[in-house]
This record gives C-alpha cells, structure tokens and sequence, in this order.
C-alpha cells in the first residue's frame, strides 16, 4: 500500500469530517434552539425536522447528495479536499451538506437532553440575569456543555465513519483508499487491516479530543459542593 | 417501484425494506443474546472483563461499511449472511456495552434476596436478572435498534439487495432527475416509517420508555 496516498486519503478523511462536522454542530444548534423556541410554529418545524433528519439513514443523504452535485453544471469550488480530483470537490461539499444532515438530528437530542439536565431552576436562573439572547445562548452552553461532550464526541465518532460513505463516489477518503487498494492489489486482508487500524486510531484522537475538552469544562469538585443560589432545596 | 423497495427486485426477493427488517431483527437477536453472554463474562472478572472490553472497544472504532467489505472480502459466506454477520459484529460492539453497565447496576440485595428464597442462579439469571436488565436498557436499546436499522444501509457496499441497495439499482436506470430523486424520498419515507414503528413496537413491550 503507498504511503504517500494512504495519507492523502487520511487527509481527505479528516477534512470531510472537519468541513462535515462544522455544518453538522452548526444545524444541530440552530435546531435545538429552535425546538426550544417561544413561537409554537418554530418549535414544532424544528422538532419535525430533527424527528426526519434522524429516521433517514446517512447512505440515503450521502447518495442523493452525491448524484445531484454529479449534475450540477461547471464552475469548480476552491479546492478543499486533498487527492480529490478538482472536478468532484463540488460533490465532496455536498457529501459534507449531507453528513451534516445524518448527524444533526441526533446531536441537536443531545444538546437538548443536557439542556434538560441543567433543570428548570437553574434555566431560569439564567434567564433572569437579564443577559440578550446570544448571551443567554452562550451562558446555557457552557453550563451544559460537561453534560452534552460525552454524548457529543460518540455521535462524533460515529460521524468520522460516516465519512467512509463518501467512498461510494470519486472522493478521496480512507474507505475508497481501502477499496481500490484491495481490487488492485488482491491484498484485501493487509487493506481491509490498514484501514481498520487506520479509523481506529482517527476515532480515539476524535474521543480523546472530547474527553480532554469535557475534562476542561468540568469544574472541580473538591468538597461537598456549596449550594447553588437557584438550587430548589436553598 | 414500491413494491421493488417493499421487497426487493424481481429475481433478487427478500430484498428491499424487507431485507433491510430481516437483517436489522436478525443482527439485534443475535447481538442481544451474545451481548448478554459479553455482560456476564464482563462482570465475572477483570481477567475476562478488560481484554473483552478492549476487543469491544477496537471494533466500537471500525465503521460498518468497512467490516462490511472485510467480512464479505474474507469470509466465504452467501452476501447476506456476510452482511447479517457484520451488522451483528456491529451491534454487539455497542449492545455488549449497553448491557454491561446495566447489568453492573442491578442491586446486589436481588440476587441476595433469591438466594434466601433458594432459587439456583441459572433461573436467577433468566427470571429476575436478564427480564430486570432488559426493562432498564429498553431505552439505550430501543436507540441502538433505531441506528441499526439505518446503518444497515451502510450494506449497499457489499451489493446485499437490501432497501438502500435497491433505490441505489433503481436510480443507475434513469438520468431523470425527478425519478431517482422520487426512489431515493420514497426510500427515506419506508426507513422514517418502519423506524417510527420500531419506537411504537417498544413502547407497547416495556411501555413508555423510561417509566419503568
């Protein structure tokens, strides 16, 4: 197996999971937000469309996706994703549209459900300090956030597999690497075990990643925790 | 073409939605039953428990589409049964731990409690134990199945004829855009339905999740 293209494909792999992940966080925010918003109507598109992004598999998206950007007309994008040919970088971005699609459902249910682990008293505590939405936003996401990274980094691991779908058109990634290696070289066992190996080690920088970020945001606790000013036995 | 999705395409049935149930209830049995069996060895001993864990833990980084190609690549078995091997393999990899900690939580004054009333553990184990772990893990269960569903689409790379599989074959026979597009809804809505049966199957089993 070359060297020189097993770390182009790892390189493709990890942008498609970066460029993926962004959109991915980014949705799932913005649902999760909505789901939780005043207006009925808001709340119900949002919580209608993490219902639907959730029950459809990530090979569907990867596939539509991929199909519709082979016939979209000319005009190639900057070129992102390294090894892949300058004519498919449109379907690499839109293979990444639809990774974000497969993981947004599910990590806006994780946010929502560390949202809920903060506990009404202390969401109104929030509330009541007077801050604008942003602020608010801001200040219930890092009070969730120790609650919300275990959950988040799996969904993130599972999303770094996802990537391997893209494989299924002419992007350069690990799966497709694997692939090709096995059909030119009949070495299916050494690819099949590069390719193990390799998504092994990815998807523990990615779980380490989390944890050491979880290990930051979680407060020490030395002692028996002074009560909260909103807590409901003070 | 529904009934293609339905069942799989003429020559090619079981295929389609229905494959894609067979294989998903097939995989969540098997990975269950051994999952229970990985629980037990687990909480027998460190000696069994870490290597075991650490073998779950390799396969947790391996992503389907991979274990798919391997398994069909290297073991000699019809596609489906490669398929079904390698969802199970999969499914194990997370119900295994599901159930461990499930099982590591199930209070120690319950099997004290039948060993007072003289019951063996073997009938320990298959009236109290297993029936108490699988009420607590119906919830982190029922997610996984929903998953595994959906991931046995990650099949189409070994060509299994499964539902993801047959919209990829209807959509190489026509450039016309509405046609694929309408194949690949349709599919989407078999998978949102068939899931939203799944949720309501294991609600009417353990009821609500969660208010055990």
């Amino acid at each position: 197996m070359s060297g020189a293209s097993l770390t182009t494909a790892i390189l493709g792999t990890a942008m498609l999971w970066l460029v993926s992940a962004a959109l991915a966080l980014a949705l799932a925010g913005l649902l999760a937000w909505g789901s939780t918003a005043p207006s009925r109507p808001v709340a119900l598109g949002a919580r209608a469309a993490v219902n639907v992004f959730r029950g459809i598999p990530t090979s569907l998206y990867v596939i539509a996706a991929g199909l519709l950007a082979l016939r979209l007309p000319g005009g190639a994008p900057p070129a992102l994703f390294p090894g892949t040919d300058r004519s498919f970088q449109i379907v690499a971005l839109a293979i990444c549209v639809a990774l974000a699609l497969g993981s947004a459902g599910h990590l806006a249910e994780i946010f929502l459900a560390a949202r809920r682990a903060l506990g009404r008293p202390r969401i109104e505590a929030i509330r009541v300090l007077g801050l604008g939405a942003p602020a608010r936003a801001r200040v219930v996401a890092r009070e969730a956030a120790p609650v919300a990274l275990a959950p988040t980094g799996s969904r993130m691991v599972h999303h770094l597999h996802n990537t391997a779908f893209a494989g299924l058109f002419p992007v350069v990634e690990v799966y497709g690497h694997v692939d090709a290696e096995a059909n030119a070289t009949f070495r299916v066992g050494d690819a099949v075990l590069t390719g193990c190996l390799v998504y092994i080690a990815l998807s523990a920088v990615v779980w380490l990643g989390f944890r050491l970020a979880e290990q930051a945001l979680t407060p020490a606790v030395s002692g028996p925790e002074p009560p909260r000013p909103w807590s409901s036995t003070s | 073409m529904v009934l293609d999705l339905l069942i799989g395409l003429p020559g090619d049935r079981p295929g389609g939605l229905l494959l894609s149930v067979l294989l998903g209830l097939g995989a969540g049995a098997a990975a269950l039953a051994l999952g229970f069996a990985y629980a037990a060895a687990c909480s027998a001993g460190r000696a069994f428990g870490l290597p075991l864990q650490g073998a779950s833990a390799l396969l947790r980084g391996i992503p389907l589409i991979l274990l798919a190609f391997g398994v069909a690549e290297l073991v000699s078995v019809p596609l489906a049964l490669a398929g079904l091997l390698a969802l199970t393999l999969y499914s194990l990899s997370h119900t295994g731990e599901i159930l461990r900690g499930f099982l590591a939580a199930y209070p120690a004054e319950n099997a004290a409690q039948a060993r007072v009333m003289g019951i063996g553990p073997i009938r320990e184990w298959v009236t109290l134990r297993i029936p108490h772990v699988l009420r607590d893990a119906l919830g982190a269960l029922q997610t996984h199945w929903i998953s595994l569903l959906k991931d046995s689409g990650a099949l189409v790379v070994i060509g299994v004829g499964e539902l993801t599989t047959t919209a990829k074959l209807l959509t190489d026979r026509s450039a016309d855009t509405g046609y694929w597009l309408g194949v690949l809804g349709l599919a989407a809505g078999f998978y949102l339905l068939t899931t939203l049966a799944l949720i309501a199957a294991v609600r009417r089993i353990g009821g609500p999740v969660g208010e055990h």
